[in-house]
């Protein structure tokens, strides 16, 4: 290591003993339920780097400030969340959520469902933004649709309150950068080329799936969403405040079938916002539960 | 299948294998012993007997995870950590070597991360719930799986055996124990941890981890220890195959009893600290590769 790299990790290092960041960390996760350990301390730092020099703050302290005193703070901090979030989304993000599915909720919910002769499975990706999660969903139900649910049937419904992320989704025109982790075999099977750089999903893909303008806090649309299987909400709950997270969850518990599934972000917690949900762990991913009726604890799901 | 009465022999003889290191009985014996009887002095000569114990253990006792005290010497370190973390660092670096690089079945590296993650989680779970002795809950996570390096060792082809079926099945590695063996590595870590005289809860960890309902009264470390083994291997600091699970961690008979001990329990955020858990991977990682990786990679 050169002088000047040694000497700017150790400047980063010291920075990053700045107490500000524990108390900008605490804020987050007070605010918006999502949570950066210690040790990753220096992946928040480093996206607060970029708002401190937007708003021209000199030190995490001065930059704390403009998160909890100044006129602009609510502004602020949604700026923060946003890169905080950024580059979260992207097809097969969760690959542990994936396997939950295979190897434990989908059976589960598969073996309830067919001892009342019921073979239907919804899906909800509530704040499905530009798309890749409810394409996600379908092209692994696709490949499941030959063994684990043979002679099943599903729908998925993406909503989201943005319209110009829902004209994206339902083009499914994507680069890259969105197609990073899936594979070529996936790619030939449900993609075709758009241009140079991008593929756009097959109709087949696309008809599979609903997409609909729905805002969360819309009691009026919410109610009717019933009969949910599944339900995956991730890093759009951080933007509301505690009320108006409690008031989704209240619908979200009761949009889903009991025994069905909530997943949030992956840094995402529940803590305090709704104690109807049991937090079910699989390998690498929490879970939020509606447990069946005259479920009693017992560990095992 | 084999009795127990049949493998205590041969764990018996498992005490003159070369690799044990010669300092195990006498600081086990101290460890035992109340801290203000233990001479330090004495604790710095077993650590200087052996360069490398000595080197890993101020490896790890620099480590953030402890506290990042920037020790240099074994007496610092004490200072710094306290001797029963102290103690507890040497003892897993005595164990490191037990088991023969040729004899593992288990991949080495993913068992040393889970024993250190299931230590400190233990540790830090212990403080969360204000359990009175977080340094014997440290101690309890490091050793619940000390009768994998008994059957590694001394039951080497059964429990290879044990493994590939357990990967293979994505099922818990004492449960096709049980089938294949007749005995799990509770049993068999029991008998070696009787045989150095551990603490009778200690004994009681690596006997119950897994069947703590069949307690007769329940035992809070047992519980403990249960909880953060099950947390651990939930967040990739398992074994080193996919286990197929999931669990209501609250819903668990051993969160109930340690409720009922602990009622700061019921308020603790479980999903932070299984973040928490996920923080502490990369140094985990690391200190692992240095400090246990070690006679492996001389081999």
């Amino acid at each position: 290591m050169d002088t000047a790299t040694a000497k700017a990790t150790q400047r980063e290092t010291e920075d990053l003993r700045d107490p500000a960041y524990l108390k900008i960390r605490d804020l987050i996760y007070q605010i918006s339920g999502i949570y950066q350990s210690e040790e990753k301390l220096y992946l928040l730092a480093a996206r607060c780097a970029r708002r401190m020099t937007a708003v021209k703050a000199k030190t995490p302290a001065e930059y704390l400030e403009h998160l909890t005193v100044r006129g602009n703070r609510e502004a602020e901090l949604r700026l923060l969340l946003n890169e905080i979030t950024i580059g979260e989304t992207y097809m097969f993000r969760s690959t542990p959520q994936l396997d939950a599915m295979r190897t434990v909720i989908l059976p589960q919910i598969l073996q309830a469902k067919s001892a009342m002769g019921f073979k239907r499975l919804r899906l909800w990706s509530a704040g499905c933004s530009t798309g890749e999660e409810p394409y996600t969903l379908a092209m692994f139900l696709l490949e499941q649709s030959e063994t684990l649910l043979a002679g099943c049937t599903f729908e998925i419904l993406a909503t989201d309150i943005n319209e110009n992320s829902l004209t994206a989704a339902k083009a499914g025109v994507y680069g890259e950068y969105a197609l990073r982790s899936t594979t070529d075999l996936l790619r030939r099977k449900y993609f075709k080329t758009h241009d140079e750089k991008r593929l756009q999903v097959t109709d087949q893909l696309k008809s599979l799936i609903r997409f609909d303008r729905v805002n969360l806090s819309d009691d009026s649309k919410m109610i009717f969403l019933k009969g949910m299987d599944l339900i995956f909400c991730c890093n759009v709950l951080i933007y509301f405040d505690l009320t108006s997270k409690r008031k989704v969850m209240q619908h979200f518990f009761s949009n889903l079938l009991p025994g069905g599934y909530l997943f949030l972000g992956h840094a995402e917690s529940l803590y305090q916002v709704d104690d109807r949900f049991r937090l079910v762990h699989f390998p690498g991913v929490i879970g939020y539960w509606k447990p069946p009726v005259g479920y009693t604890g017992g560990g095992k799901v | 299948m084999k009795t127990l009465d049949e493998i205590r022999p041969k764990i018996k003889a498992l005490e003159v294998m070369p690799t044990i290191p010669t300092i195990i009985h006498p600081l086990a014996a101290m460890m035992q012993m109340p801290a203000d009887r233990v001479d330090l002095a004495k604790v710095i000569e077993l650590v200087s007997y052996d360069s490398t114990i000595a080197a890993q253990c101020l490896r790890m006792a620099n480590s953030p995870l402890f506290g990042r005290r920037n020790t240099d010497n074994i007496r610092s370190a004490l200072v710094a950590l306290g001797l029963k973390r102290v103690q507890a660092i040497l003892l897993g670096c005595c164990l490191s070597r037990i088991v023969p690089p040729d004899k593992w079945a288990l991949d080495a590296i993913s068992f040393w991360r889970h024993s250190l993650a299931c230590a400190l989680v233990s540790s830090k779970m212990a403080h969360l719930i204000a359990y009175p002795d977080p340094e014997k809950a440290y101690l309890a996570g490091l050793l619940h799986d000390l009768g994998i390096l008994v059957n590694s060792t001394v039951f080497t082809e059964d429990f290879r055996g044990c493994v590939e079926a357990a990967h293979n099945r994505h099922v818990p590695l004492h449960i096709v124990e049980q089938e294949f063996m007749g005995f799990t590595h509770c049993e068999s870590g029991k008998i070696l941890a009787e045989q150095w005289h551990f603490s009778a809860d200690i004994v009681q960890v690596v006997e119950l981890h897994h069947f703590e309902e069949s307690l007769p009264v329940s035992q809070p470390l047992v519980s403990l220890v249960h909880i953060t083994d099950l947390l651990c291997r939930l967040r990739d600091l398992g074994y080193g195959y996919y286990e197929t699970m999931g669990i209501d961690l609250v819903g668990e008979a051993a969160w109930d009893t340690l409720v009922r001990h602990y009622p700061a329990l019921a308020n603790m955020d479980l999903a932070r600290l299984t973040l928490d858990i996920d923080g502490a991977m990369d140094e985990i990682v690391g200190i692992v590769d240095a400090v246990f990786a070690h006679p492996y990679q001389a081999a």
